[in-house]
């Protein structure tokens, strides 16, 4: 059949394209990543010394037989290096086993935490990367004109600033003396804010929102005002500029396109790291999502779920990581796919 | 006069280091950042001299308890207490003076900012080195591990391990020898975590910068003469990379700042140590009623982290003028 000659044709232009290649190399980088961290993380089990000293803790009626019959049901009695296999045979099958504090899944309880952090973390970098690209233009355009000085040094300011202090202000100010808007949760317990569900919704996140978002615009600002100003005293841009272009086709689709590349890797890292939510901000909101359990499982040692979240995180973000190489070559043709 | 003028040598051509002096005068936010890291160092020094009350473990760091002065919003906005000065920054729950406690919290700020600084510079100048130098597999590997390090969210297994080792600590004081000053054990821990898990962006930088100069000519003409790599790497890279490491470190002393506070904020800190997170930290669950002792700690962060954040940035600009037009 001529059709199928047509797709064997296709599917070996597709598998012996650079950009193909370019791809498998970039995962085949991706193992010995993913293998140094699920190390490190397994390995801070053993840190903290015999898992099975804890049961002992407080229990002075546990015999050794217990203990040794617990130690060869766990497998823990193997030589270490098994024992590392045996957790990542499980973990690459989405098993991370159960929490220490209350026994259920680790894989449940992070699905029940993920969608509040989500929620929050992908509003927050949406609203960041929309508000903070045309500023920062802005602000390299107008170089140390006064509305430039006023936004690097509210930049400067957003960068220096510890998230959870801006938490904290905010909420003394808006919750306690204003009464305006909720102090913690992220939702309308013990009623209903603003009266409706929806705008309930609204009042909880306004606030975390927005320490998230000055955080990253200001990182963000910086990034894109740096960059914007190297380009712009370029040659090509003047050669742009000579050829009679407008300023606007010059900035938006000359240097833009130049100054974007820090401003996607750091788009992808964000979304990468979405999953760890900002631990800081989630403590102080009380947010009810993954970084605020993750530091609750950091306290009280629940190894199961700590090093569940950490393989998950590692995951996403070796995954966004993939994304942001893809995006650059189709960005600037100037890398090579070798 | 004239006499004078002709014994003394020839005048050289202002060095780089008078250049970029110079230039960094001039620039009124990096001096400001300077005058503010100043001030810190001061307050950390010669801190205990002046404030009113003495640090935590002394019993007379609580005088305010025994005086009733339990929740004592700063005396200055407060028009029931008489004496304006008494509190600047008010009193915490359990009574101690808020202002003295950031006054002490200020030593240790400085410790974690240069101890965090110099074990992670260390780190990734040797790490840098020996893969922008050699290149290669072992540039392959090195900067594989920094991958790692760069991958994972450092903060949370920041978090995880200084749980894990604060626990074992047993003094919470060790006393150095011969300067017979105290160094708090728990953040010590804290201290070498974070340069454990700081290194890699660093190094990557560091890599990068020796990549970039060792195939410059005079690189090349340091070789044709038959000089060794370690002549190469310490004679002529490195005085080279100065300028930039300098300005890294600024940075990192601001960024290991900030973390050090959020670590402690989030209770994992050391409590033997009051450090500025850890104010934040005790008073978090009273903020609705002693809301001055989050605000004023929270200040001194702000302002410490600004100021290192601003020099960093005027040195920067001071040795790459390239940059500033």
């Amino acid at each position: 059949m001529n059709f199928g000659r047509f797709i064997t044709r296709r599917l070996s232009l597709l598998l012996g394209s650079a950009m193909f290649r370019y791809i498998v190399r970039r995962l085949l980088y991706m193992i010995p990543v993913f293998l140094g961290i699920s190390i490190i993380s397994f390995f801070v089990m053993y840190a903290a010394g015999d898992p099975l000293n804890i049961i002992r803790l407080g229990r002075p009626t546990v015999t050794q037989e217990t203990i040794d019959s617990l130690r060869r049901y766990y497998g823990l009695d193997k030589p270490i290096p098994l024992q590392y296999l045996n957790w990542l045979t499980n973990v690459l099958q989405f098993n991370f086993g159960k929490s220490l504090y209350g026994g259920r899944p680790v894989n449940f309880l992070i699905g029940s935490w993920a969608w509040e952090t989500i929620k929050l973390q992908l509003i927050s970098i949406l609203l960041a990367f929309a508000i903070s690209i045309p500023i920062g233009i802005n602000s390299a355009k107008k170089q140390y004109s006064k509305q430039d000085m006023i936004i690097t040094s509210i930049s400067l300011f957003g960068v220096s600033m510890p998230t959870f202090w801006l938490g904290l202000i905010l909420i003394i100010i808006f919750s306690f003396w204003l009464g305006w808007l909720p102090s913690a949760g992220s939702r309308g317990a013990p009623y209903l804010w603003w009266g409706n569900p929806i705008l309930d919704q609204i009042a909880h996140l306004i606030m975390p929102v927005t320490v998230l978002v000055y955080v990253m615009l200001a990182q963000n600002i910086r990034l894109i005002r740096a960059n914007m100003l190297e380009i712009l005293r370029s040659d090509y841009i003047l050669a742009a500029r000579a050829s009679g272009l407008s300023e606007r086709k010059v900035i938006y689709k000359y240097a833009l396109r130049n100054a974007i590349g820090p401003v996607i890797t750091y788009l992808g890292i964000s979304l990468g790291m979405m999953i760890a939510g900002a631990p800081m901000t989630e403590y102080v909101f009380n947010w009810p999502g993954l970084g605020r359990r993750y530091v609750d499982a950091a306290m009280r040692l629940d190894f199961p779920l700590v090093m569940g979240i950490t393989m998950i995180i590692t995951v996403m973000t070796l995954i966004a990581n993939l994304i942001i190489d893809i995006c650059y070559v189709y960005i600037d043709p100037r890398i090579r796919l070798r | 006069m004239a006499s004078n003028r002709k014994e003394k040598p020839k005048r050289r051509s202002a060095s780089q280091w008078a250049v970029a002096w110079r230039r960094f005068k001039r620039n009124k936010a990096g001096v400001f950042g300077l005058v503010i890291v100043m001030a810190v160092f001061f307050t950390g020094i010669f801190g205990s001299f002046f404030a009113p009350y003495p640090a935590r473990p002394n019993p007379d760091a609580y005088k305010p308890f025994y005086e009733g002065d339990v929740r004592k919003p700063p005396s200055w906005l407060d028009p029931e207490q008489t004496n304006k000065w008494k509190y600047l920054f008010g009193t915490t729950p359990i009574g101690t003076d808020v202002f003295s406690d950031v006054i002490h919290g200020t030593k240790y700020t400085i410790y974690v900012g240069l101890l965090v600084t110099v074990i992670t510079m260390a780190l990734s100048i040797v790490i840098g080195a020996i893969a922008g130098f050699y290149g290669r597999w072992v540039d392959n590997l090195l900067m594989r591990i920094a991958e790692v390090f760069l991958v994972f969210p450092a903060l949370l297994f920041i978090l995880v391990f200084v749980r894990i080792f604060t626990l074992t600590v047993g003094e919470p004081f060790l006393t150095l020898p011969i300067i017979n000053i105290q160094i708090p054990t728990g953040l010590t821990i804290v201290v070498l975590i974070l340069a454990f898990f700081n290194w890699a962006s660093n190094a990557r930088m560091i890599r990068g910068e020796f990549l970039r100069i060792r195939e410059l000519e005079f690189i090349e003409a340091e070789r044709a003469l038959g000089a060794s790599n370690t002549r190469i790497i310490f004679r002529h890279i490195l005085p080279n990379l100065l300028s930039s490491i300098i300005v890294i470190s600024t940075l990192t002393i601001a960024y290991a700042i900030l973390l050090e506070a959020a670590v402690s904020f989030l209770g994992f800190g050391d409590v033997n140590a009051i450090t500025w997170g850890q104010i934040l930290q005790e008073n978090f669950s009273e903020m609705r009623t002693v809301w001055w002792a989050e605000i004023f700690p929270g200040i001194a962060i702000l302002l410490t982290v600004f100021g290192f954040n601003l020099l960093g940035d005027g040195l920067s600009d001071a040795f790459n003028p390239r940059l500033r037009d």
